[in-house]
């Protein structure tokens, strides 16, 4: 298979612009493939001499095909060298497109297509319009689906505090999800297709207690997991991937009541740093990860409006960058503190990323599922701390 | 960074022109355009951006000699400075070869001269370029508004509020009659390529 492109990457890295721009220096001819996770089918670009001739993207053709590609912000390309036939659409020149779908992505006039973006919600307790973010789920893998279930518009799907088992996925629709807090519920995103609602944790005993109240915003068709298979499927992981998992959903976990904590003027940032010691600093160039075996840590952001607390951690939980599963803190954007007690042993990275390769589609886009909400609620918790600041001055 | 086309024998690099915005970036280049057709290659690519236009086109500076037997082909652009604009500057300030920063000379532009290059450092470190030591040359641009009586800043005070630590070539000009406009291109196409000489020295 690697000998059939000429040259293939990730989007993340290297942007369609500079893809682009690297074909058009080199006058190649050839078509130019764009894959995401978000999409059903591959965007389609036609190169010749470097430059673009006509492009596909779903139902969309030509120069507006071309120029939402450019909102594809995730994702892989492959460009493949033969001979293009298609009738010649786009007349604009190479530098032209690539610099005005540019702007457009900037001035917000190309969606960008990925796990998360922002939808203007409820007015908010002091009528400040706050804009909830919602996000995505990746292509529903519908061999896990083993029944769908239909909710009409504001009917409850779970009910933070009660019990229940279920995972389910969005298959088509949004969902609201509402902590309940002392100053009444309180929206903290919305989500929608491909989406899931429970958690690994589910599967353990202890697990069972839903953390938060979902809602259907309009009508939602939900499809109800099975259970069965995912449990097998947790029980056959190495200790070390499950501790992993749980450890996941408990940052988020953390993450969203901290978040709730800034929100409600609640700052436990002294108190859970006192006989505190900084571990890893913040964009340090540190890879370890590592596994608590005894004490605590804490996950702080500094951003420009001051120290932001992301998470309290404790035994059993993994500190540091995953290759594969970069959840946006330590060590590029936040800081650990560990308490005086703190014993860490290093994890073996390479058995880890066995694991998570070996793992089923749903397995794997819950758990690329909850580390978007984890990047998402961070940035929530941030920007609370931002208003919080601001209407402080 | 510059790329090396061997197919063509060419060493394309980049200039970006940078500074705030009203300041004449794009007067600057639309008077390059017009005045040096010989060496423009291909159209003039003009975007209307939110409050600026952001202006690209391919320039031969023919004369400048070969470096390592390739030509050298020089991509033009100025920058949208506003914040929104972040995937257009990433575009334009990545991998850029040389800088020239128009400033204002109107008396009241003084802050944004200051606030933009300030940026401009910020942007540049977020590309892993260094304001010290890439190629820059500083032009101090609407000197002609002094004729009609609009107050603008002695040539002194904009040395210290903007080159005191850079310490780099700076011209006056009046973009709108290309006054100062070649000279400045000039400078920063001679230090832009003695930097891109010394790398490629280096990387044998």
């Amino acid at each position: 298979m690697k000998s059939k492109f000429v040259l293939a990457g990730n989007l993340a890295f290297l942007s369609l612009g500079d893809v682009l721009q690297l074909l058009g220096t080199n006058g190649s001819t050839g078509v130019i493939r764009i894959k995401s996770r978000y999409a059903d089918t591959p965007g389609v670009i036609y190169l010749v001499d470097g430059n673009p001739r006509n492009a596909k993207n779903g139902t969309l053709t030509g120069l507006e095909a071309l120029q939402s590609l450019f909102g594809w912000i995730e994702g892989e390309f492959e460009f493949n060298q033969e001979p293009v036939t298609v009738e010649k659409v786009i007349q604009k020149n190479r530098m032209e497109i690539i610099l005005d779908s540019l702007r457009m992505l900037d001035d917000q006039k190309i969606d960008k297509m990925g796990p998360a973006s922002l939808v203007k919600g409820a007015a908010d307790a002091t009528g400040e319009e706050v804009r909830i973010p919602f996000i995505k789920g990746p292509l529903v893998d519908y061999t896990c689906v083993v029944d769908e279930e239909g909710f009409s518009d504001g009917e409850r799907i779970t009910e933070e505090g009660k019990h229940g088992g279920w995972i389910w996925v969005v298959l088509e629709g949004t969902i609201e999800i509402v902590k309940q807090t002392p100053r009444g519920p309180a929206s903290l995103v919305r989500l929608g297709d491909g989406a899931f609602v429970g958690s690994i944790a589910s599967f353990l005993m202890e697990g069972t207690v839903r953390g938060a109240t979902v809602i259907a915003v309009g009508n939602v068709q939900m499809g109800v997991l099975d259970s069965q298979r995912l449990a097998t499927e947790y029980s056959c992981l190495s200790a070390e991937f499950r501790e992993l998992v749980l450890s996941l959903d408990k940052r988020l976990r953390q993450v969203t009541s901290r978040g709730l904590d800034v929100l409600l003027g609640r700052d436990l940032l002294e108190e859970s740093l006192e006989d505190k010691e900084l571990l890893i600093a913040q964009a340090a160039n540190d890879h370890r990860i590592l596994e608590i075996i005894n004490g605590q840590a804490s996950i702080v952001r500094t951003t420009d409006h001051g120290k932001v607390l992301l998470a309290n951690l404790d035994k059993g939980d993994f500190i540091g960058q995953l290759p594969f599963l970069d959840v946006g803190h330590e060590p590029h954007y936040a800081a650990v503190y560990g308490a005086e007690d703190l014993e860490t042993r290093p994890l073996d990275t390479d058995s880890l990323r066995a694991d998570y390769d070996r793992l089923s589609t749903t397995f794997r886009n819950i758990i690329e599922h909850t580390r978007n909400c984890i990047s998402v609620t961070t940035s929530l918790a941030c920007d609370s701390r931002k208003r919080k600041v601001r209407t402080q001055q | 960074m510059a790329v090396l086309n061997l197919k063509k024998r060419e060493i394309e690099c980049k200039l970006v022109y940078y500074g705030p915005g009203r300041g004449g970036k794009t007067t600057n280049l639309e008077y390059i355009y017009r005045a040096f057709t010989k060496h423009v290659t291909g159209e003039l690519v003009s975007i209307d951006t939110d409050g600026d236009r952001t202006l690209f086109f391919d320039f031969l500076p023919l004369g400048v000699g070969k470096i390592k037997g390739c030509d050298v082909r020089v991509q033009m652009y100025t920058v949208p400075g506003q914040v929104q604009y972040s995937s257009t500057r990433k575009l334009v300030l990545r991998g850029a070869d040389g800088i020239v920063f128009v400033a204002d000379s109107l008396e009241v532009r003084r802050k944004k001269n200051m606030m933009s290059l300030k940026d401009l450092e910020y942007n540049l470190r977020e590309y892993g370029l260094s304001v010290f030591k890439i190629p820059l040359v500083l032009q101090f641009n609407k000197r002609d508004l002094a004729e009609e009586g609009i107050p603008l800043m002695p040539i002194e005070m904009m040395e210290r509020d903007l080159n005191r630590q850079l310490k780099v070539p700076t011209f006056a000009a009046s973009a709108l009659n290309g006054e100062g406009v070649g000279v400045t291109l000039t400078e920063c196409l001679k230090v832009t390529l003695k930097s891109l000489q010394k790398q490629l020295k280096w990387a044998q």
